[in-house]
């Protein structure tokens, strides 16, 4: 299982920088956020979703060299985006596409920490 | 004078520090849990960077309503910490057995720990900048 980590966890970083371009582009033209900006980030949950149970499979191949941390890096990476789009629920003004952005960034680095630490 | 927050660059600065709390927070935690005793100086500069972190959310919020001072304060503090902690961590590098947070200004963390209360005082700056009457009501 560990093999398939790797392409799902890259997967989950080249949507991720995806979903951050259309986000930061949003907000550059001080667009009011798209539904489709919300729809995007949720399928990149659903992806980040897929990478943490990958991840929770791989562990019956082998114990990672820093167990705490990389199961702390599986927690974040399917918290942040509903964190982010529940701070938002309420406000779609061109800042909050700022907020979907920072989420999806920060989605992609974790997935690479998952892989770094796995 | 209170009024309700409006959309905004502080929703952006909020979810960065929200994510800084999880991030440094989760990192001090597990050191101090694990192997406090390989580098105990630097995971409590890492504890003390994530209560950092959680003061700046609060103190963003807080700006965000309408009452600024705690932010104006805060922010400062935050970033006195990262140029210290970088500063010591580049010129003393044998007093941090391992990185902290705010090691060479949080290079780790692509520098965004030295950017984030310089943004947060820009912001400041913009939406509330000081009047003569602050200044004689701190002073008071």
């Amino acid at each position: 299982m560990s093999g398939a980590l790797v392409p799902i966890a890259w997967i989950v970083v080249a949507y991720s920088l995806l979903v951050t371009v259309a986000a930061a582009v949003g907000l550059f033209l001080r667009a009011p956020r798209p539904r489709w900006l919300d729809q995007l980030a949720w399928m990149l949950e659903v992806l980040a979703f897929v990478l943490a149970v990958g991840a929770l499979a791989a562990l019956s191949d082998g114990r990672p060299h820093e167990l705490s941390t990389h199961l702390g890096y599986v927690a974040a990476v399917v918290v942040i985006v509903p964190i982010a789009m529940l701070s938002v629920r309420d406000d779609r003004g061109p800042w909050s596409s700022g907020v979907v952005a920072v989420a999806a960034l920060a989605t992609g680095v974790v997935a690479v920490r998952i892989m770094m630490t796995r | 004078m209170k009024s309700e927050p409006r959309s905004g660059p502080h929703l952006v600065l909020l979810a960065v520090y929200a994510l800084f709390v999880l991030a440094a927070g989760a990192r001090s935690l597990v050191q101090i849990a694990t192997r406090f005793s390989d580098a105990p100086l630097a995971y409590v500069l890492s504890l003390l960077a994530a209560l950092t972190y959680a003061a700046g959310w609060f103190a963003i919020r807080r700006a965000a309503h309408g009452r600024p001072a705690f932010a104006r304060g805060m922010l400062w503090v935050e970033l006195g910490g990262v140029m210290v902690v970088g500063t010591l961590s580049l010129v003393k590098p044998d007093w941090f057995s391992d990185a902290t947070v705010w090691s060479d200004y949080g290079q780790g963390y692509g520098w965004v720990p030295a950017i984030l209360p310089i943004a947060g005082l820009f912001w400041l700056h913009r939406t509330h900048p000081r009047t003569r009457m602050d200044t004689e009501s701190e002073r008071a």
